[in-house]
């Protein structure tokens, strides 16, 4: 195999390929995705809401996934720090007009700074102190967004503009898919670099990656800064796509929900809660829904499959994905679902 | 003699330990003497509870290493316990009164959380901890950690679907005046759950010092290798283990469903409150957890009552975040943990 693909030379477009950090299937994946708000169940509005709400949990999933896959800590504020973000951009184009498309960037920088706080103050410690104290920051931030009423206006929610003019879905749809595929393609590209190769050292054994020279602190703060950077991006979106914020946004479950996604799909692959957000988050909208006598019920399906899926198959989808499906005898077929090379 | 005894208590006094419990003593009389010596009889109240969810934690942590996300869900479990059996008892009272079953009524609800809350704790032991313990050991408290996620996303919205979200609370445990001390009154039902929570604490202390059991659960903290070694029923500890966390924060649940009545989500507020005490005296230090319910019940007494409601979560997390930065082992934690041990 080896040998096969030192010799095989590789065409241009799966060299484009590559450097997009692509399968032939994830192509066909994302044309789908794109072409789907114009097939007859999806062209309805409300749909395309879901579509967006999947799409915006697949990006979060994967800004997730970039922490707690690789250097196995898990930001259990992770919404709080999104929230951020929001925040952080409505108030700025609120106040000082600035533009939605900046003030995203504004928060994404707001919110990497604090992941970077919270980081070089937690991250010296063991993995579980960085989880509660993320979680206990996302708590602080609630509070305070709460009680800030003359900047927030506190549980009243802050109204924020929007993207887009129009009142059509369609715009925010292909900008979100944008940013899921910009996200992914960030967080890969940081995975494949040298750096990569110590977040995996440090999230599968630390003791082992201190000896051969890595500062494992120095890595888990730029993988947590990142990770709340891309969060703080993505509120930003939250809070213009959505119109209006509240201190809700920063809850904890929310977290739970794109913990439930990153694991289910699996962790450490990225792409895995990407693919699997879309058919979860619909199914889970179908059963809130048609089934809005039983409240909650969609989060305790939730809770059972998180619980399942990590005590008999911590691999999740991905794992599923890679070892049975990923490896078809047919060659057609293997190169469509792997690529020349091994790259995503 | 007595120098060496003098030398020992100011090196007690520098150590974090004695800056901390010294520092909180002088803010209560400070606070007492200008607000009034009310703030004392709430600390005290909300300390003894806070403590016996913190230690339920605080154990679970230390013993099985199982960073507890759904102890607040444990404590919700035991509110509504207490309330199912309390509301047709206090119906039944008021038909044919009786003041001897009045004053046992509320004791047998509480030791009835007590009871639902240990079963609780043992059935999600054998049914997800030990599972996977037989699975993987990698990364163990992270998943943990993960894993009561799930518990806890189950129980609270488990809770809405079969009883609803309404506020299933009761007006008191025990009718009667309230008792008056100098010039203030208190509840009764502050005054005997107080003494309860007193007496459950003095019980699972003497437990865990004098007896076989007791002396096992520490063996098994220390060193669960050496404890097999030496014959020790590991799944059993670890069983009996989550059963006494679980069991303390049903019985606070159910100690204070006069004033939380039983919600789908009424467990969040002590579980942020037992994991701010825990990280504050150092993970599963279950003593240390005692002193630190009611340090921390001090300083959010005082944040309400000074700065106003709604803020007494973010002064504690500050003071956490500055405790962090200096010793990071909490405040009462001997062995340091240095960075990345798992």
């Amino acid at each position: 195999m080896e040998n096969l693909q030192s010799e095989y030379k590789p065409n241009v477009f799966d060299k484009v390929l590559d450097k997009l950090c692509l399968t032939p299937m994830a192509v066909v994946g994302l044309i789908i995705l794109l072409v789907l708000p114009y097939i007859p169940p999806f062209n309805q509005e409300y749909l395309i809401r879901w579509l967006i709400a999947a799409a915006l949990m697949a990006s979060n999933s994967i800004a997730f996934d970039f922490t707690a896959g690789y250097i196995s800590i898990v930001n259990f504020g992770y919404f709080a720090i999104l929230g951020l973000g929001g925040y952080t951009s409505a108030i700025l184009a609120n106040n000082l007009g600035i533009s939605p498309w900046i003030g995203m960037f504004c928060g994404a920088i707001a919110s990497g700074l604090l992941g970077f706080l919270t980081g070089l103050l937690t991250l010296r410690l063991r993995g579980i102190f960085a989880a509660v104290m993320a979680w206990f920051v996302g708590l602080a931030l609630m509070g305070l967004t709460t009680k800030m009423v003359w900047l927030t206006r506190g549980p009243l929610g802050l109204r924020c503009p929007q993207l887009f003019e129009t009142s059509s879905n369609l715009p925010y749809y292909y900008v979100i898919l944008f940013f899921m595929f910009f996200i992914y393609l960030v967080t890969k590209w940081a995975v494949r670099t040298k750096m990569g190769i110590a977040f995996k050292a440090i999230g599968q054994n630390m003791e082992a990656a201190r000896t051969s020279g890595i500062n494992p602190v120095f890595y888990r703060i730029a993988n947590f800064t990142l990770s709340c950077a891309l969060a703080g991006f993505l509120g930003g979106f939250y809070a213009h796509f959505y119109g209006i914020l509240t201190p809700d946004v920063m809850h904890t479950s929310k977290t739970v929900e794109v913990l439930a996604v990153a694991y289910i799909g699996g962790r450490g692959s990225l792409w895995g809660g990407a693919v699997v957000a879309f058919p979860f988050i619909i199914a889970m909208e179908i059963i809130r829904s048609s089934l809005s006598n039983l409240p909650g019920l969609h989060l305790v399906i939730y809770g059972i499959l998180l619980i399942c899926v990590m005590i008999y198959y911590s691999g999740g989808f991905a794992q599923f994905f890679d070892t049975y499906i990923r490896n078809p005898k047919n060659k057609a077929l293997n190169y469509f679902m792997n690529g020349s090379w091994e790259s995503a | 003699m007595l120098q060496t005894l003098l030398k020992g208590v100011f090196e007690w006094l520098k150590s974090a330990a004695g800056i901390t419990i010294l520092s909180s003593i002088v803010l209560a009389i400070v606070v007492a003497m200008n607000r009034g010596p009310f703030i004392l009889v709430n600390v005290v109240v909300m300390g003894g509870i806070m403590a016996l969810i913190a230690m339920g934690l605080a154990m679970v942590l230390g013993v099985m290493n199982v960073a507890q996300f759904a102890h607040g869900e444990y404590f919700m479990v035991g509110s509504l316990i207490a309330y199912l059996i309390f509301t047709p008892m206090a119906e039944y009272l008021n038909q044919n009164p009786s003041p001897v079953l009045a004053f046992l009524a509320p004791l047998l609800t509480i030791f009835c959380a007590l009871i639902g809350g240990g079963l609780a704790g043992a059935i999600t032991e054998r049914l997800i901890f030990r599972e996977l313990r037989k699975r993987s050991k990698e990364n163990w408290v992270m998943n943990t950690f993960l894993l009561t996620v799930g518990i806890s996303v189950i129980l609270i919205n488990g809770h809405q679907l079969l009883f609803g979200t309404d506020f299933k609370g009761i007006v008191r445990y025990w009718s009667g005046p309230p008792f008056s001390f100098y010039d203030m009154f208190m509840s009764r039902d502050r005054v005997y759950t107080m003494a309860l929570a007193i007496i459950i604490v003095v019980c699972f202390w003497l437990f865990m010092s004098y007896t076989r059991t007791g002396r096992a659960i520490r063996a098994v903290s220390q060193d669960e290798i050496g404890a097999l070694m030496v014959g020790i029923n590991l799944d059993g500890i670890m069983t009996l283990t989550m059963a006494i966390g679980c069991a303390l924060a049903a019985v606070s649940g159910g100690c204070l469903l006069y004033m939380y009545p039983s919600y789908p989500t009424v467990g969040l507020e002590p579980l942020y409150l037992a994991w701010i005490i825990v990280i504050l005296v150092g993970l599963g230090n279950i003593m240390g957890a005692f002193v630190g319910g009611f340090v921390v019940a001090l300083l959010k007494v005082v944040t309400v009552e000074y700065v106003g409601a709604g803020w007494d979560f973010v002064v504690p997390i500050a003071i956490i975040i500055i405790v962090l930065i200096f010793k990071p082992s909490g405040i009462f934690g001997t062995e340091v943990r240095g960075a990345l041990d798992k």
